[in-house]
C-alpha cells in the first residue's frame, strides 16, 4: 500500500478544504462588517479598527500554544507520533499568529505611542514567546532522529506554553505602556460584536491551518517511513 | 492626523492578509512537495494501478 493511502483520508481532507473556505469567507465577512459598522473611537479615532485584527491574532496565538502544550504532554505520556506532529503543526501556526500580533502591535504603537517598539513587559514577553517557538521550529529542523526530535520538542513546547499566562497577565503584574487586556467585558458594546466576530472567524481559519499542516506532516512522515523501509530492503 | 492614522489602519489589514495568505501559500507548496514525494515513493506504474 502506498504511504499516502494510510495517512490521507479523503473525507477528512474534504472537511479541511471546507474549513478553509469557511475560514477565509468568515474573516472577509467579519472584517468588512466591523470596519463598516463601528464608529470612530473618541480617543484613537479610526486606529481602534486595528483592534479587530490585533486582539484576535493574540488570542489565537495563546490558543495554538495551549494546543502545543496539551499534545506535547500527551506525547511525553503516550509516545504517540501523531501527538508530536499535531503539537508541531500548532506550534508553526501559533508562531505565525504570534509574529502577526507583534507586527500589528508595532503598527498600532507608532501612531498611538509615538514609537514602533518599547521594552515594556507585554511587548517583551510576547517577543520572548515568539523566540521560544521560533527556537522550537529550528530545533525540529536540525534534529534528525524522529524520537529525539519529538522528545526535545515536547519539552520546549511545554516550557514555551508556560510563558502564555505570563504574557496575558503582564499588563496586570507590571506597570506597562500597553493597555489592559481588551475583551468584550472591557469594551464599549458598540465594538464588542465586531471583536467577537473577528475572533470566531480567525479561530475557524486557525483550525483549518492546524488541520492542513497536520495532514501534510502525517503524509511527510508516511513517505519517510516508506523510504526507511525501502532502505532496509522491505523489512 | 486622520489621514496618517488611516494609513496605519490600512497597513495593519494589509499585513494581516499578507501573513495569512503567505502562510496559506506555504502550506500549498508543502502539500505539493509531499505529493511529489509520494509519487516517487509509490514507484513507476503506481498511478496506473489506482
Amino acid at each position: 500500500m502506498p504511504a499516502s493511502d494510510r495517512s490521507q483520508d479523503p473525507r477528512s481532507s474534504r472537511t479541511t478544504t471546507w474549513l478553509g473556505i469557511a475560514g477565509f469567507g468568515a474573516v472577509i465577512a467579519a472584517q468588512t462588517f466591523s470596519i463598516l459598522t463601528s464608529p470612530a473611537e473618541g480617543d484613537m479615532g479610526d486606529l481602534q479598527k486595528i483592534m479587530y485584527v490585533h486582539v484576535p491574532a493574540a488570542w489565537m496565538t495563546f490558543l495554538a500554544f495551549l494546543v502545543v502544550m496539551i499534545y506535547s504532554l500527551r506525547y511525553l505520556w503516550k509516545r504517540r507520533e501523531d501527538d508530536d506532529l499535531l503539537a508541531a503543526s500548532a506550534a508553526e501556526v501559533g508562531a505565525t499568529f504570534n509574529g502577526l500580533t507583534l507586527l500589528l502591535g508595532m503598527i498600532w504603537g507608532r501612531p498611538a505611542w509615538g514609537v514602533w517598539w518599547v521594552w515594556d513587559a507585554r511587548l517583551t514577553s510576547t517577543l520572548v514567546l515568539f523566540l521560544i517557538f521560533a527556537g522550537y521550529l529550528a530545533l525540529r529542523a536540525f534534529v534528525d532522529d524522529p524520537q529525539e526530535r519529538a522528545r526535545w520538542s515536547a519539552a520546549v513546547g511545554v516550557i514555551g506554553a508556560i510563558n502564555v499566562p505570563i504574557v496575558y497577565m503582564s499588563v496586570k503584574w507590571w506597570r506597562t505602556l500597553h493597555q489592559p487586556q481588551s475583551s468584550p467585558a472591557t469594551l464599549d458594546p458598540v465594538y464588542t460584536r465586531g471583536l467577537r466576530l473577528n475572533a470566531i472567524a480567525l479561530l475557524i481559519l486557525m483550525i483549518f491551518f492546524i488541520r492542513k499542516r497536520y495532514e501534510i506532516a502525517r503524509r511527510e512522515r508516511a513517505v519517510e517511513h516508506a523510504a526507511e523501509t525501502a532502505a532496509l530492503g522491505g523489512r | 492626523m486622520f489621514a496618517s492614522n488611516l494609513a496605519f489602519v490600512i497597513a495593519a489589514y494589509a499585513v494581516t492578509w499578507a501573513v495569512i495568505l503567505g502562510y496559506f501559500l506555504r502550506l500549498m507548496r508543502a502539500g505539493g512537495r509531499v505529493a511529489g514525494a509520494e509519487r516517487l515513493a509509490a514507484g513507476p506504474g503506481a498511478e496506473r494501478g489506482r
